[in-house]
């Protein structure tokens, strides 16, 4: 039998929405963690294992273990954290992602100040790889407005070694030896005017995601637009027919759609939920519009409004826009104002989930007992 | 909120003989706590505050002070904000 979860973090607490195959019928359990923010999550689709990135504003950031689906969570002892002489402060788990299929074992986190750390036993003990701090243009890395995050890790299903991580406002880094080292890969993105004197960071990329079926393909949200990258993302060009203007006002270089989240279903359909502007960060003209693009395609289309009866002056963020991997897949996703939303037919009808929440930090499908899902 | 390190205790005991010694064993025997209080520079975090009977730890000269059975240490989140 499969059951498909939806693990959702939010400034109070971690709630976990269960449902049959059929997704019509869900229930809420939760807040588990309740006093703490819960920006990544990950559930294992093997069992019942979850793992969650939980913060507090006072007591800092630590690394959750449940074996149960989220009932109990023990702290991991040996999580990330960055050694005294680095001077780098341990501030939020922004992404916690498996390895790759041929790494069972492995779990990846990305985290503020930006860093990649990285388990071989399924999340108890971590050590960091340290490519990124130790980067020469390291000291040019600025934070953009939400902390100095690495929030975006992508693997290529083909090749194991060969990754990607998005860093705001660093920009796009390529490995090609499992995370070892990186190398900046942000030709073609309008560059954050921090003054700093190295050109091959300082890029604001607010999410990416890559083609499940073509690893030389991704796309890109960020602070200036939306991008697409064919070539592995040696370089990017402006993928925006048919979005919403993000009217920055305040630097004519950046014009293109302004937004956080994306997101990309096994069979090639791009996510996207555009907001007014980068001084305005909620939805565009108030109207809770999901965007997709299909592969292939050169344009997007508004394809969803998820409440067209009322104006919705709040946001999506970056990690609150997901697909499951069910063959006809779900697309999910949550507000600042608490509200989740589920689709069954590629984005274009949207039902409201129970439950009002806190501010939705973290949407993320966890499908146990299907096939390839995830 | 930070029960979960101390095996669901809100009170217990420590044996030590001075107030560094004390602060020392309460991490050493709950290490998941020490993650809490301190950052990786060993620096209390900012909004954490640290009791030794009425007196917060911040503001004494030194901390190799001697301990007297029934002395208490409390661990506060420092108010903040609105």
């Amino acid at each position: 039998m499969t059951t498909v979860r939806l693990l959702v973090g939010t400034t109070k607490g971690l709630f976990v929405y269960s449902s049959d195959e059929q997704r019509r019928v869900w229930r809420c359990e939760g807040p588990q963690l309740a006093e703490w923010e819960i920006y990544s999550a990950l559930g294992d689709p093997k069992g019942e294992g979850v793992l969650a990135g939980a913060s507090h504003a006072a007591y800092g950031p630590s690394v959750r273990k449940s074996d149960d689906g989220g009932a109990t969570w023990t702290q991991i002892a040996d999580g990330p954290r960055y050694p005294t002489e680095t001077g780098f402060k341990f501030n939020r788990v922004w992404q916690l992602i498996p390895g790759h299929s041929s790494e069972p074992d492995t779990v990846f986190a990305g985290v503020e100040e930006a860093g990649l750390f990285v388990s071989r036993d399924r999340g108890a003990t971590w050590s960091e790889l340290d490519g990124l701090t130790s980067h020469p243009t390291r000291p040019g890395w600025f934070p953009g407005a939400g902390g100095m995050c690495l929030h975006t890790i992508l693997i290529d299903p083909q090749d194991p070694r060969r990754m990607w991580v998005g860093i705001s406002a660093a920009g796009v880094f390529r490995s090609e030896d499992g995370g070892e080292t990186w190398t900046p890969r942000n030709v073609g993105l309008a560059r954050v005017p921090t003054g700093q004197p190295y050109p091959d960071v300082g890029y604001c990329v607010h999410k990416m995601v890559l083609d499940p079926q073509d690893s030389n393909t991704l796309y890109m949200q960020e602070h200036g637009g939306v991008l697409r990258s064919t070539d592995g993302a040696d370089s990017w060009e402006p993928i925006e027919d048919g979005l919403p203007s993000g009217r920055f006002s305040h630097n004519p270089d950046y014009s293109g759609p302004f937004g956080f989240p994306m997101a990309m279903s096994h069979n090639g359909d791009l996510f996207i939920a555009p907001l007014e502007s980068s001084e305005q960060r909620t939805m565009a003209e108030g109207k809770l519009l999901i965007h997709r693009m299909e592969r292939g395609a050169d344009a997007w289309a508004p394809i969803g409004d998820a409440s067209p009866e009322d104006p919705r002056y709040v946001g999506v963020l970056r990690d609150a826009l997901a697909v499951d991997g069910l063959e006809q897949y779900g697309a999910y996703f949550g507000t600042t104002s608490g509200e989740l939303y589920c689709s069954l037919d590629r984005g274009v009808t949207w039902d409201r989930l129970p439950g009002q929440l806190s501010r939705i930090l973290a949407v993320k499908p966890w499908v146990v007992g299907a096939n390839g899902a995830a | 909120m930070l029960k979960s390190c101390t095996g669901g205790r809100t009170r217990f005991e420590l044996a030590a003989t001075t107030l560094d010694e004390g602060l020392a064993r309460l991490v050493a025997e709950h290490p998941t706590l020490g993650v809490h209080l301190y950052d990786e520079s060993g620096a209390l975090r900012r909004h954490v505050l640290i009791y030794y009977n009425d007196e917060n730890i911040a503001w004494l000269d030194r901390l190799d002070l001697p301990v007297q059975p029934g002395d208490r240490l409390t661990v506060l989140q420092a108010v903040s904000g609105g």
